[in-house]
């Protein structure tokens, strides 16, 4: 029996009257992996960012381990958001910090690590995406596939229990897709819990557990990736395959 | 509960920000309607039916006289052992009235036309600072019998000999007085078609004439003949202009009658011994001969050190507080909380919409009003804090909002609470990006601090203009000042310079 980490139940929310996510209720179970997939301006961003109350919702719950993030007080909100790491587009690396810094800073002030364990941490997570060698040099000198790699180690060093990617190889040159790609399956392998937006469809069908395919405001269709790539059963699901798998 | 603590702080600062007035206007206004008690709501104990003037006097033990020791020989400064001292025979007068009432001397000077507002709010006991009895001034102050009375005379520079004979010689010509005194109104009255220019220091007019700006200056007689006698490039002529003035007299607040009466009493012992012709007048001008040997500028560098030590404490402490006061009122304005966002646009708003002259002067005479005991060093120092406040509370917002949205968010999304947020992500990267502008500030503080002399704050602006009436010379000390300014400010922008390449460097 699966233990459920996230329920998200008729999820709202409204940006000055204009309605971008209408009714959305859906689970992840611990160890699973979604991939939510959709065309632009279908909602996927603030749905995901409604998981850990960046966005706050206008109506409906989000419950991680069985506590309502959208009814609880900042400090405890602060707690929850400890075990649910998020990876953005725009790496949002800090530019003053070194990388080995970017990724200790938070296990030492908010985990209270001591300086030598954190370094540790640290060390060992970019030794594991082949970045130890630019542990001490800013932002500013990666790539964006580096930069992306050491945003995920940032997130990874908190340990959490689950993992929000929102579109995380859109911003990046193709030849460096892959690079974030292998980490992240290699994420999901290890068992980690993961709900991704993304446009890359060979990583979904290959990767997640679950597709969720959302346009309008909802979630359209849910289901195996193998099921729902081949034979889509809703029209909106059909028409946005025909266009990004030609 | 954060939130709340803030908000407790700025209702106590925004009452007492605004009592302040209240009790200035009611004071001023009841003073200036002279005919009934006088300041009676504000100030209780000044009431003329239960009069204990000279009982508050002894029971402090202190008499304070307001005066602007630029005016010898009636009063002037001069150093003894590095440190400066009030001399002139009116200071004389007030050392007497001191003794004879048993208690200790303090001068406060400040500029001329301050003067019956510092009385008025009492931060003075009395003015001596040879002011004439007019029926203008009777009708807010109370004057003590007169001790002395001087003839008008023009200084004018020697060149100008041939030139200016009488006072019609002036006709359609530029001559200056001294703000609030009483030349400034004989001047109109009696030249006709002039063009009169008013400044608040006798020292600021007699450079004027020097550079001439101004063809003559209209003053008592002992002063043009002092300035007369002590530059070669100054002549003076008796002006026979008619004075309707009851003479030169102690001014006290109304109603203060039973220190006015024992100020009489002072007066009738002088007058009758006439110290001040006797004694007093010469002493004065032994003071001025022997000074004239060896007053180079050079040799009041004391002056300008205490000058410049003073400038730095009110700097430090105001760019300290100024800061401080921008970083909340900067988070204010951020904040989601409309009341908090409001107290802060209001408080910018009003402080960068009013000149900070003003501001001084409100807080020395207006809170000063409510609080007696504020000193003037005090009061110059918390208008400079809270003036800066305004500006850098600006500066750090554009610092903050020029940041994008995904630091805070990635902050967030590891946990950090807004506070860390703030601390750890926010505030390093928004200081490196605004450390030119908020240098900047603190360089416009370290000028601005001059304005604080308005109040007799013994600033370098201050001690500059002491060094001019002490030297008889005008422009040499303001130039040795701005390049003393400069100095500090080249200095602090080095030091700027330095902490903004080391956070370039961590990069």
């Amino acid at each position: 029996m699966p233990t459920k980490m996230i329920e998200i139940q008729h999820l709202k929310k409204e940006f000055n009257g204009n309605e971008v996510l209408k009714d959305i209720s859906e689970e992840v179970d611990k160890g699973q992996v979604i991939c939510v997939i959709g065309p632009s301006g279908a909602g996927k961003s603030t749905f995901l960012r409604c998981l850990n109350v960046l966005e706050k919702p206008t109506a409906g719950k989000v419950l991680f381990e069985g506590q309502d993030l959208t009814n609880i007080s900042d400090p405890e909100l602060d707690k929850l958001r400890e075990k649910m790491g998020m990876v953005f587009q725009g790496f949002n690396l800090f530019p003053n910090m070194t990388v080995v810094n970017n990724i200790k800073i938070a296990p030492i002030k908010v985990k209270g690590l001591s300086e030598e364990e954190a370094t540790k941490t640290a060390m060992e997570l970019l030794k594991k995406v082949g970045l130890e060698n630019k542990a001490n040099v800013y932002p500013d000198s990666l790539s964006g596939g580096q930069k992306q790699r050491v945003a995920i180690v940032r997130s990874l060093a908190m340990d959490p229990e689950v993992m929000l990617f929102d579109e995380p190889t859109s911003a990046l040159d193709p030849e460096m897709v892959d690079e974030v790609l292998n980490v992240m399956q290699e994420l999901a392998n290890s068992g980690m819990t993961m709900v991704v937006v993304t446009h890359e469809m060979g990583f979904a069908k290959e990767v997640a557990d679950q597709i969720w395919f959302m346009a309008d405001g909802y979630i359209q269709e849910s289901g195996k990736p193998e099921d729902f790539f081949s034979h889509p059963t809703s029209d909106r699901a059909k028409e946005f395959l025909k266009k990004v798998l030609k | 509960m954060k939130h709340f603590k803030q908000l407790l702080m700025l209702c106590i600062l925004c009452v007492s920000v605004f009592l302040a007035p209240l009790n200035a206007f009611a004071a001023a206004t009841s003073s200036s309607s002279s005919a009934s008690s006088s300041s009676s709501s504000t100030t209780s104990s000044t009431n003329a039916a239960t009069d204990d003037s000279l009982q508050r006097i002894k029971q402090k033990g202190t008499l304070v006289v307001g005066t602007s020791a630029d005016y010898p020989p009636y009063e002037f400064t001069t150093k003894k052992n590095g440190k400066t001292e009030y001399v002139g025979f009116e200071m004389d007068v007030a050392k007497q009235f001191a003794k004879d009432l048993g208690v200790k001397l303090v001068i406060k000077n400040m500029d001329f036309d301050s003067l019956l507002v510092a009385l008025e709010s009492h931060k003075v006991d009395t003015v001596i600072a040879g002011m004439n009895i007019t029926p203008e001034r009777k009708k807010s102050v109370d004057f003590s019998k007169p001790y002395y009375t001087g003839h008008k005379y023009f200084l004018i520079n020697k060149a100008d000999k041939a030139k200016y004979k009488s006072v019609n010689s002036f006709k359609g010509k530029t001559v200056g007085a001294q703000n609030g005194a009483m030349e400034y109104n004989l001047v109109k009255q009696n030249i006709p078609n002039v063009q009169e220019k008013g400044l608040a220091k006798i020292t600021s007019l007699v450079i004027a004439l020097q550079s001439h700006k101004v063809d003559g200056v209209l003053m008592d007689e002992a002063t043009a003949k002092a300035y007369a006698n002590n530059n070669s490039n100054l002549y003076t002529f008796n002006s026979h202009i008619k004075i309707d003035s009851g003479g030169i007299a102690m001014a006290f607040p109304k109603g203060d009658k039973s220190l006015e009466a024992a100020a009489n009493q002072t007066v009738d012992k002088i007058n009758k011994e006439d110290l001040i012709n006797k004694k007093w007048i010469p002493q004065a001008s032994k003071y001025m001969k022997s000074y004239k040997k060896h007053n180079t500028v050079a040799s009041y560098w004391t002056f300008f050190a205490k000058g410049v030590e003073y400038t730095l404490i009110i700097t430090v402490i105001a760019v300290f507080f100024g800061f401080l006061l921008g970083t909340l009122f900067a988070l204010m304005r951020l904040s989601q909380n409309k009341i908090l966002h409001g107290i802060a646009v209001c408080y910018i708003e009003f402080i960068r919409g009013t000149p900070m002259l003003v501001q001084i002067m409100f807080v020395y005479f207006g809170i000063g009003a409510v609080i007696q005991s504020l000193p003037a060093l005090v009061a110059g120092i918390i208008a400079v804090s809270v003036n800066s406040g305004a500006y850098v509370a600006e500066v750090i917002r554009s610092g903050i909002q020029s940041l994008p949205i995904g630091q805070t968010e990635a902050a967030r999304s590891l946990g950090m609470t807004k506070k860390q947020t703030f601390h750890f992500i926010i505030m390093p990267q928004a200081m490196r990006n605004i450390w030119p502008a908020l240098g900047n500030e603190f360089i416009t503080l370290l000028k601005d601090s001059s304005l604080v002399s308005t109040i007799g704050v013994g600033e370098l602006m201050y001690q500059t203009q002491l060094v001019q009436a002490d030297t008889y010379k005008g422009v040499l000390p303001l130039f040795i000042t701005m390049m003393i300014y400069f100095v500090l400010t080249f200095t602090l922008t080095r030091i700027l310079n330095y902490f903004e390449g080391r956070m370039k460097h961590a990069h």
